[in-house]
């Protein structure tokens, strides 16, 4: 594991869309973090404790810089969301599993709302892998969009709530008319878009085993000391997010468990 | 700071070069947590473990409150027979005792793991968690003196190692129960365990966690626990353990002030890795400041009786 903990350096925070920020770090090990892995940064705004968890959303290894993409939802990303260049924030970091990119399937990703993050990264490693990549894009909103032209050489179709763009309605309507047959599938987004995506595979016969998620939960430690972020086990007992996560297949989750466990 | 010796004595043996250990739960059982030096710790208490494996509690587990966070785990653990076989040989191996923290449902569930623990190398001491239900008396252990002490008695004639014994706050008269455990041959206490909170998502109406009340955990618990420490140590003759939101070795030293002859830092080392050892550091470096050798040497100045 190259987890490390240290000060990293601000290089730039930039908001990207309404609610949507992007804060870049120097990471001199960049090379080290895989797409889907994350980091639990410190955050020092009163009465704010635990560390935050973020996913890596882009590396760029030659200059030695991570990117993260959040929403401001709370004292806590919003302290991290006001960090100017030069600051510092303290990472620990990268934890986690990562996703499996390796093969030439086509890939087909979905995302939900600041759920797209991940893909920046993941898009350009499946690119380098050659693979032929869809994003389905689902937001409450157009102006809670990130720019399509973050995601060059991959083509996006987009959902939105209120119809301001793309299918007006839920991003997993995409599903049936963009996965092709021999498709790998990679999602992140709120749990219900992840339900709902295994609930539509086992209806159109594809294998839970071909789903990549990347799974979201409140973290205490991130390193699988404190036993906080459980996913319920299909063997039944729990994985835990940190450890057997955030990325793991769908075929290894207990996904009725989860439809009451997380909501919204 | 070579001259300064931070070692403390537990009793029956217990003996830590360093006065802060890591709180159970917060470290599982010593092996997963990066980024920490385990020379820089008094010792390690595990995680609860209990008689038979345990699967815990279905999320939401943990969330986070001011200046706090309540957890509702369930005692998620191996149990006691993957402890002796998968854990302790390496810990045999350690330059660093390790507590195991022991649950239970009943009297005989204490009793069976402290024989299943006993003289197995590795292993330098128990931690009782007595703030489980009780499932014959339908309370806790941990909120009666009665229920306490004899869960005392049978553990201590179950062992001879090291028992200390950690208090849960949640009760009316922790002096009372204190002073039955102590009569009941606990070598130490520890307190305080966390206090039983709640949280309520106004967005869906419903409690934040699945198992809708948890334990409260962190600095917003801090002078509540000096209190309760404060209190006990004043009761009992044998060593009191501080536990509760201590994020550094100022937090620590009101411990040891209030009374404690050593600390356990819990939830800190979620936020801050090296928590225990810039604890220990500081805590030698107030010890040199003031031209003390020892901890011993602390003055405790005699409470204000009024």
């Amino acid at each position: 594991m190259s987890a490390a903990l240290r000060g990293a350096r601000v290089v730039q925070g930039t908001t990207l869309m309404a609610g949507g920020v992007e804060i870049v770090c120097e990471w001199p090990l960049a090379a080290h973090v895989r797409p889907g892995q994350f980091f639990q940064m410190a955050v020092e705004s009163p009465g704010a404790l635990l560390r935050r968890p973020y996913s890596a959303a882009w590396t760029d290894p030659a200059r030695g810089l991570v990117g993260f993409v959040f929403n401001v939802v709370g004292a806590g990303s919003g302290w991290l969301a006001a960090r100017n260049a030069g600051d510092r924030i303290d990472l620990l970091g990268p934890l986690g599993r990562g996703f499996a990119i390796d093969g030439g399937r086509p890939a087909v990703c979905v995302a939900g709302g600041l759920g797209i993050a991940v893909f920046l990264g993941l898009s350009r490693a499946l690119a380098a892998w050659g693979r032929s990549t869809t994003i389905l894009y689902g937001a409450r909103s157009a102006d809670q969009l990130l720019p399509a032209a973050r995601f060059p050489k991959t083509r996006m179709q987009v959902a939105t709530d209120d119809g301001s763009a793309g299918h007006h309605g839920r991003v997993t309507a995409l599903l049936s008319g963009a996965v092709v047959e021999d498709a790998d599938i990679f999602a992140c987004g709120p749990t219900p878009m992840l339900v709902e995506l295994a609930r539509w595979a086992r209806a159109a016969g594809v294998p839970l085993a071909r789903i990549q998620v990347a799974h979201e939960t409140p973290m205490g430690c991130g390193v699988g000391t404190c036993l906080g972020c459980a996913l319920p086990c299909a063997g039944g007992g729990y994985l835990l997010t940190c450890q057997d996560g955030p990325c793991l297949t769908a075929d290894l989750v207990e996904w009725a468990q989860l439809v009451d466990a997380f909501h919204g | 700071m070579g001259e300064i010796d931070l070692g403390v004595d537990l009793g029956r043996g217990l003996r830590l070069r360093s006065p802060v250990m890591v709180a159970s739960g917060t470290f599982a059982y010593g092996f997963d947590a990066p980024a920490v030096d385990r020379a820089a710790l008094g010792a390690v208490v595990t995680k609860g473990t209990t008689l038979r494996p345990r699967h815990g509690n279905a999320p939401v587990r943990i969330a986070e409150t001011p200046s706090g966070m309540l957890n509702a785990i369930g005692l998620q653990n191996p149990g006691v027979d993957h402890v002796v076989q998968a854990f302790a040989p390496a810990w045999a191996r350690w330059d660093l005792p390790v507590i195991v923290n022991v649950a239970g449902d009943a009297v005989g569930d204490y009793v069976a793991i402290a024989r299943r623990l006993d003289g197995v190398p590795g292993i330098a001491g128990l931690e009782l968690n007595i703030s489980c239900p009780n499932v014959e008396a339908g309370l806790q252990f941990g909120v009666d003196a009665v229920l306490a002490g004899r869960l005392t008695q049978a553990v201590r004639q179950a062992t001879s190692l090291p028992l200390m014994v950690k208090l849960t706050p949640n009760v009316t008269d922790l002096v009372a129960i204190a002073r039955a455990i102590a009569d009941a041959g606990a070598d130490s206490l520890s307190a305080i365990n966390t206090l039983v909170g709640m949280k309520i998502d106004v967005r869906h109406r419903r409690p934040v966690l699945e198992n809708q009340v948890g334990g409260l955990s962190g600095p917003a618990i801090r002078p509540l626990a000096v209190r309760a420490v404060w209190e006990v140590a004043a009761a009992v003759s044998i060593p009191v353990v501080g536990i509760g939101g201590i994020m550094t070795a100022e937090d620590a030293l009101e411990f040891l002030l209030a009374g404690a002859s050593a600390v356990q830092v819990g939830t800190a080392n979620y936020v801050r890795p090296q928590a225990v050892c810039e604890i220990r550091d500081g805590i030698a470096a107030y010890l040199a400041e003031h031209g003390w050798s020892t901890l011993a040497e602390l003055p405790l100045r005699a409470p204000v009786h009024v």
